[in-house]
């Protein structure tokens, strides 16, 4: 047990901690996970509005400043991390598990069902996601959604070009030779699934985790941003809706600072995603490694 | 040429599916399409809105005791014809909303695509050779961190800068209303104008992507043995460069080149709907707002047809610039 684990943290943690850019992008991912558990815990959260507050610029008091109801900003990025990061996270994997399970299924089912499954996965791919969604969105808008029903809506259009790639590669390992020995020494067929195909596939499917977060996380915030979910008024694409358009806060010069930290907190913790990835990459392809 | 048959039944397949399954999610909408028009008669003639409901639906062609089986077929028939249908909204056909929306949206996707697709080959072989350098690292983290911007914010913030802020740029349309269509200069610069916007929000994500991987292949290509070989035959660095890198590394892209347009079209709704540009997004986002499911449907279809199209274009371009790829 003990040597499994050291093996774990050689072969996959070490390499994204001696990369920068996976490094940077852990730290970065991290720092949002520890907002949205540690934060969100002990920063306390005050929604009423108080209009002799509003629009205060950055200071000690409000270190993102207030917004146009006089809301404290930090304290509603803080709270709206733990439905952004969740959302987000939750999405990824579902669209990962669809993805991975539909795409295994079709490396190892070929003839006719192989056929039917490859159709399924070429109409979600020809399909445009986003408009996809929206329609998908107004449907269920008047329900009240759960946080696991709006990731799987997220989900639903994000994994089909990976079942694609996963189909691709189940059909060329099962082609290499030691799958070959475990057929001719009469190993059970589950066994040869689960133990050298799953084996060969964890890399894979951990990798593609991290890069679906860039499309969950644009696809929820956006769903929030058009205001076509409604969950938790401090989700951070809610909260660009209201800054954008109910407060309207570019028009004045006084509200410049609310939309910002909003983005500049959405576009941050993508970053740390897209940083992530890129590394992972890196580490499983050194060709690419450029300026270390 | 066989393989080029059953490819394009395989697609004709998928297309029929497709379409099918958008059919069936944009019918299960809530709301009635008629609902809008209903309370605005109900207002003008002063009359209970149960009544006005039934003139509505009479004046936008809608009957309600059809059932989804039978608006199908009727929605397949017509597209058998061509017709991709009837927007109740603006109480025309789609093809007509289509012919007047189309242009603007290919007229922004393909300069964008095209001018970013140079840029970003540029970019990304650039930095690949200069790998290293500070300069590599300023390319390629600007593109990562372009690529965190989620495309619908960097268009809001365009807007908000140059149209409201600067007021360099127009709020929206694709001309101004008091110029009249014509070849004159005053109006080809001012469909330039109204479609900067538009372009900078497609344009600046796509050289992001392109940098990026360019820059990838660039370098996974410049440790190829073939290199190593072109070196030792003493060919000279320019040469190697243009000839043996940089053709090798655009080759993929080229590929990619269409299917990326044939996304576009999906991609842009949002885009066009925040900038009110009158392409095919714009229409698409309006038809969703006032549920006129003909038009969704229709609109759809098209953008359906395109990916497939792009898609099918993208298998005969890999073959036809790429000899190892032979058509079985």
């Amino acid at each position: 047990m003990r040597e499994s684990v050291t093996n774990f943290y050689f072969d996959y943690i070490q390499p994204l901690l001696k990369n920068r850019k996976s490094l940077i992008g852990l730290i970065i991912l991290l720092i949002y996970i520890l907002m949205a558990t540690v934060g969100a815990a002990v920063v306390p959260l005050d929604m009423n509005s108080n209009f002799a507050e509003r629009y205060q610029k950055p200071s000690l008091k409000h270190p993102f400043g207030t917004d146009y109801f006089g809301v404290d900003i930090f304290q509603q990025i803080v709270h709206g991390s733990r439905s952004v990061i969740s959302l987000t996270m939750l999405a990824s994997l579902l669209a990962v598990l669809i993805g991975a399970v539909v795409g295994v299924a079709r490396g190892y089912l070929e003839g006719f069902v192989g056929k039917i499954i490859d159709t399924i996965i070429m109409v979600f791919l020809v399909i445009p996601s986003f408009p996809a969604l929206l329609i998908l969105a107004a449907i269920f808008m008047d329900k009240d959604l759960n946080l696991f029903q709006i990731a799987l809506l997220v989900a639903i259009w994000l994994w089909a070009p990976l079942a694609k790639q996963i189909s691709a590669q189940v059909l060329s390992i099962k082609n290499k030779e030691f799958i070959e020995a475990s057929r001719i020494l009469n190993m059970p067929l589950n066994y040869i699934l689960f133990s050298d195909i799953i084996k060969l596939l964890i890399p894979y499917i951990f990798i593609n985790f991290v890069m679906q977060i860039k499309g969950a996380m644009e696809f929820s915030v956006g769903l929030m941003f058009l205001g076509l979910a409604k969950f938790d008024p401090t989700h951070w694409g809610i909260m660009l809706n209201y800054a954008l358009y109910q407060a309207g806060a570019l028009y004045t010069a006084k509200g410049f600072h609310y939309v910002f930290f909003v983005v500049l907190n959405i576009v941050l913790l993508i970053y740390g995603g897209v940083l992530l990835s890129q590394g992972i990459e890196e580490i499983f392809n050194p060709r690419l490694r450029g300026n270390e | 040429m066989n393989y080029f048959i059953s490819r394009l039944l395989y697609l004709l397949v998928v297309f029929i599916v497709a379409v099918s399954g958008i059919f069936v999610l944009v019918n299960n909408m809530p709301g009635d399409p008629a609902y809008g028009l209903a309370v605005s008669i109900a207002q003008q003639r002063n009359m209970p809105i149960d009544q006005a409901l039934e003139i509505a639906r009479n004046i936008m062609g809608i009957d309600p005791d059809e059932s989804l089986l039978t608006r199908y077929v009727k929605f397949m028939a017509n597209l058998l014809r061509g017709n991709l249908g009837y927007s109740a909204y603006y109480t025309t056909s789609v093809n007509d909303i289509i012919s007047t929306s189309l242009p603007w949206t290919i007229f922004v996707i393909s300069l964008a695509t095209f001018f970013s697709f140079i840029v970003g080959i540029f970019l990304g072989a650039f930095a690949a050779q200069k790998r290293g350098t500070v300069i590599e690292w300023i390319i390629s983290t600007l593109s990562s961190i372009i690529q965190a911007v989620p495309p619908f914010i960097l268009a809001v913030l365009i807007l908000f800068t140059f149209s409201v802020s600067l007021r360099v740029l127009p709020l929206g349309g694709a001309y101004p209303v008091d110029v009249k269509p014509s070849f004159s200069f005053k109006f080809i610069s001012s469909i330039f104008l109204h479609a900067l916007g538009p372009m900078l929000a497609t344009a600046i994500p796509q050289i992001a992507s392109w940098t990026l991987a360019m820059r990838g292949n660039t370098s996974q290509i410049m440790e190829e043995d073939f290199i190593r070989f072109a070196e030792i035959r003493g060919l000279r660095d320019t040469v190697i460069a243009r000839k043996y890198v940089r053709n090798n590394a655009v080759l993929p892209l080229v590929a990619s080149l269409a299917i990326g347009v044939g996304y576009m079209l999906g991609g842009h709704t949002l885009v066009e709907s925040i900038f009110n540009y009158p392409g095919i997004g714009f229409y698409f986002s309006k038809a969703i707002a006032a549920r006129d499911f003909g038009l969704l449907s229709g609109l759809f279809t098209l953008i359906v047809i395109g990916v497939i199209a792009a898609t099918f274009i993208a298998d005969f371009v890999y073959a036809l610039i790429d000899p190892r790829v032979k058509l079985k």
